[in-house]
């Protein structure tokens, strides 16, 4: 059976659902048993879930002010 | 191979009929993205002037983009040859590249056997946008982050930040899969760890 340590170093590629299906399945049987790394990858996931929105968008003066650089070409 | 998707086909279309809106748009919804890959390699003043260096060069390149990669794709490529333009110019040669002394934060939480010594603490909040409201963490978060290796810094920031696929993260930093696979993983955990111990103290 997978140990924890393994689940942890394979929660990336779970969460990129990169996993074939029996790792997924082992994964799975794994997190069924340990609450311990469901709680990893639902934090994990979380965690990612809030870098995913981290950058908003530019200010309108800010576009202004990168247009007429661009458009005068420095 | 040609990679174009409708949402690249319609932008090319767009910057046909109307450039200067469309490029506009670019800029609004691209700018701080492409500020946060320019300060992985550079300092802040420097890296707003590579990136407005980068708007100006794409602007004048933009009628050649022929879509076979998406636009932030090809403007990330700009910013981060604006960037290391710079430090080599500085001086001072960009390195992405796997160090030994980058280490993996839950590295030493785990039994022999490979079982939790040192288990997750369970955090108070139940969803990214609950994280997103603690202030104080957001800015242990953009702390960390600074703080990271410029290597991991930037593959966190091309992938959980900006989405890219893996294949493309590859081929602008010029990283094998693996090592790209290797630093987005120890990224996250020194900042997975880092949440935890806000988490307990309430600091960094």
């Amino acid at each position: 059976m997978l140990n924890c340590e393994r689940i942890v170093a394979d929660a990336d590629r779970l969460l990129a659902d990169e996993l074939g299906a029996w790792e997924r399945l082992r994964v799975r049987a794994h997190l069924l048993m340990c609450h311990h790394c469901r709680r990893y990858v639902r934090q994990l996931r979380l965690l990612v879930g809030a870098l995913a929105g981290w950058h908003g968008k530019a200010n309108p003066e800010q576009v202004k002010k990168i247009m007429d650089i661009a458009r005068r070409g420095g | 191979m040609d990679r174009s998707t409708p949402e690249t086909l319609n932008l090319l279309e767009a910057l046909r009929r109307e450039k200067d809106p469309t490029f506009a748009g670019l800029v609004e919804r691209h700018h701080a993205k492409l500020l946060a890959v320019a300060r992985s390699y550079l300092k802040d003043g420097e890296a707003e002037e590579a990136v407005q260096e980068a708007w100006i060069s794409a602007y004048k390149a933009i009628d050649n983009f022929e879509g076979r990669s998406s636009i932030q794709t090809w403007l990330i490529r700009i910013v981060i040859n604006e960037a290391k333009m710079r430090l080599r110019k500085a001086g001072r040669e960009p390195t992405v590249s796997l160090s030994s002394v980058d280490s993996d934060a839950m590295a030493g939480r785990f039994k022999e056997n490979g079982s939790w010594r040192e288990p997750p603490v369970r955090w108070d909040f139940s969803s990214p946008d609950e994280l997103l409201q603690e202030r104080n963490l957001i800015d242990c978060i953009e702390k960390t982050l600074t703080s990271l290796p410029v290597n991991q810094r930037c593959v966190m920031e091309l992938r959980d930040m900006d989405g890219l696929e893996f294949e493309d993260i590859c081929n602008v930093l010029d990283l094998s899969a693996s090592n790209v696979r290797v630093l987005l993983h120890r990224a996250r955990t020194q900042l997975f760890a880092m949440v935890e111990n806000y988490q307990e103290t309430g600091q960094c």
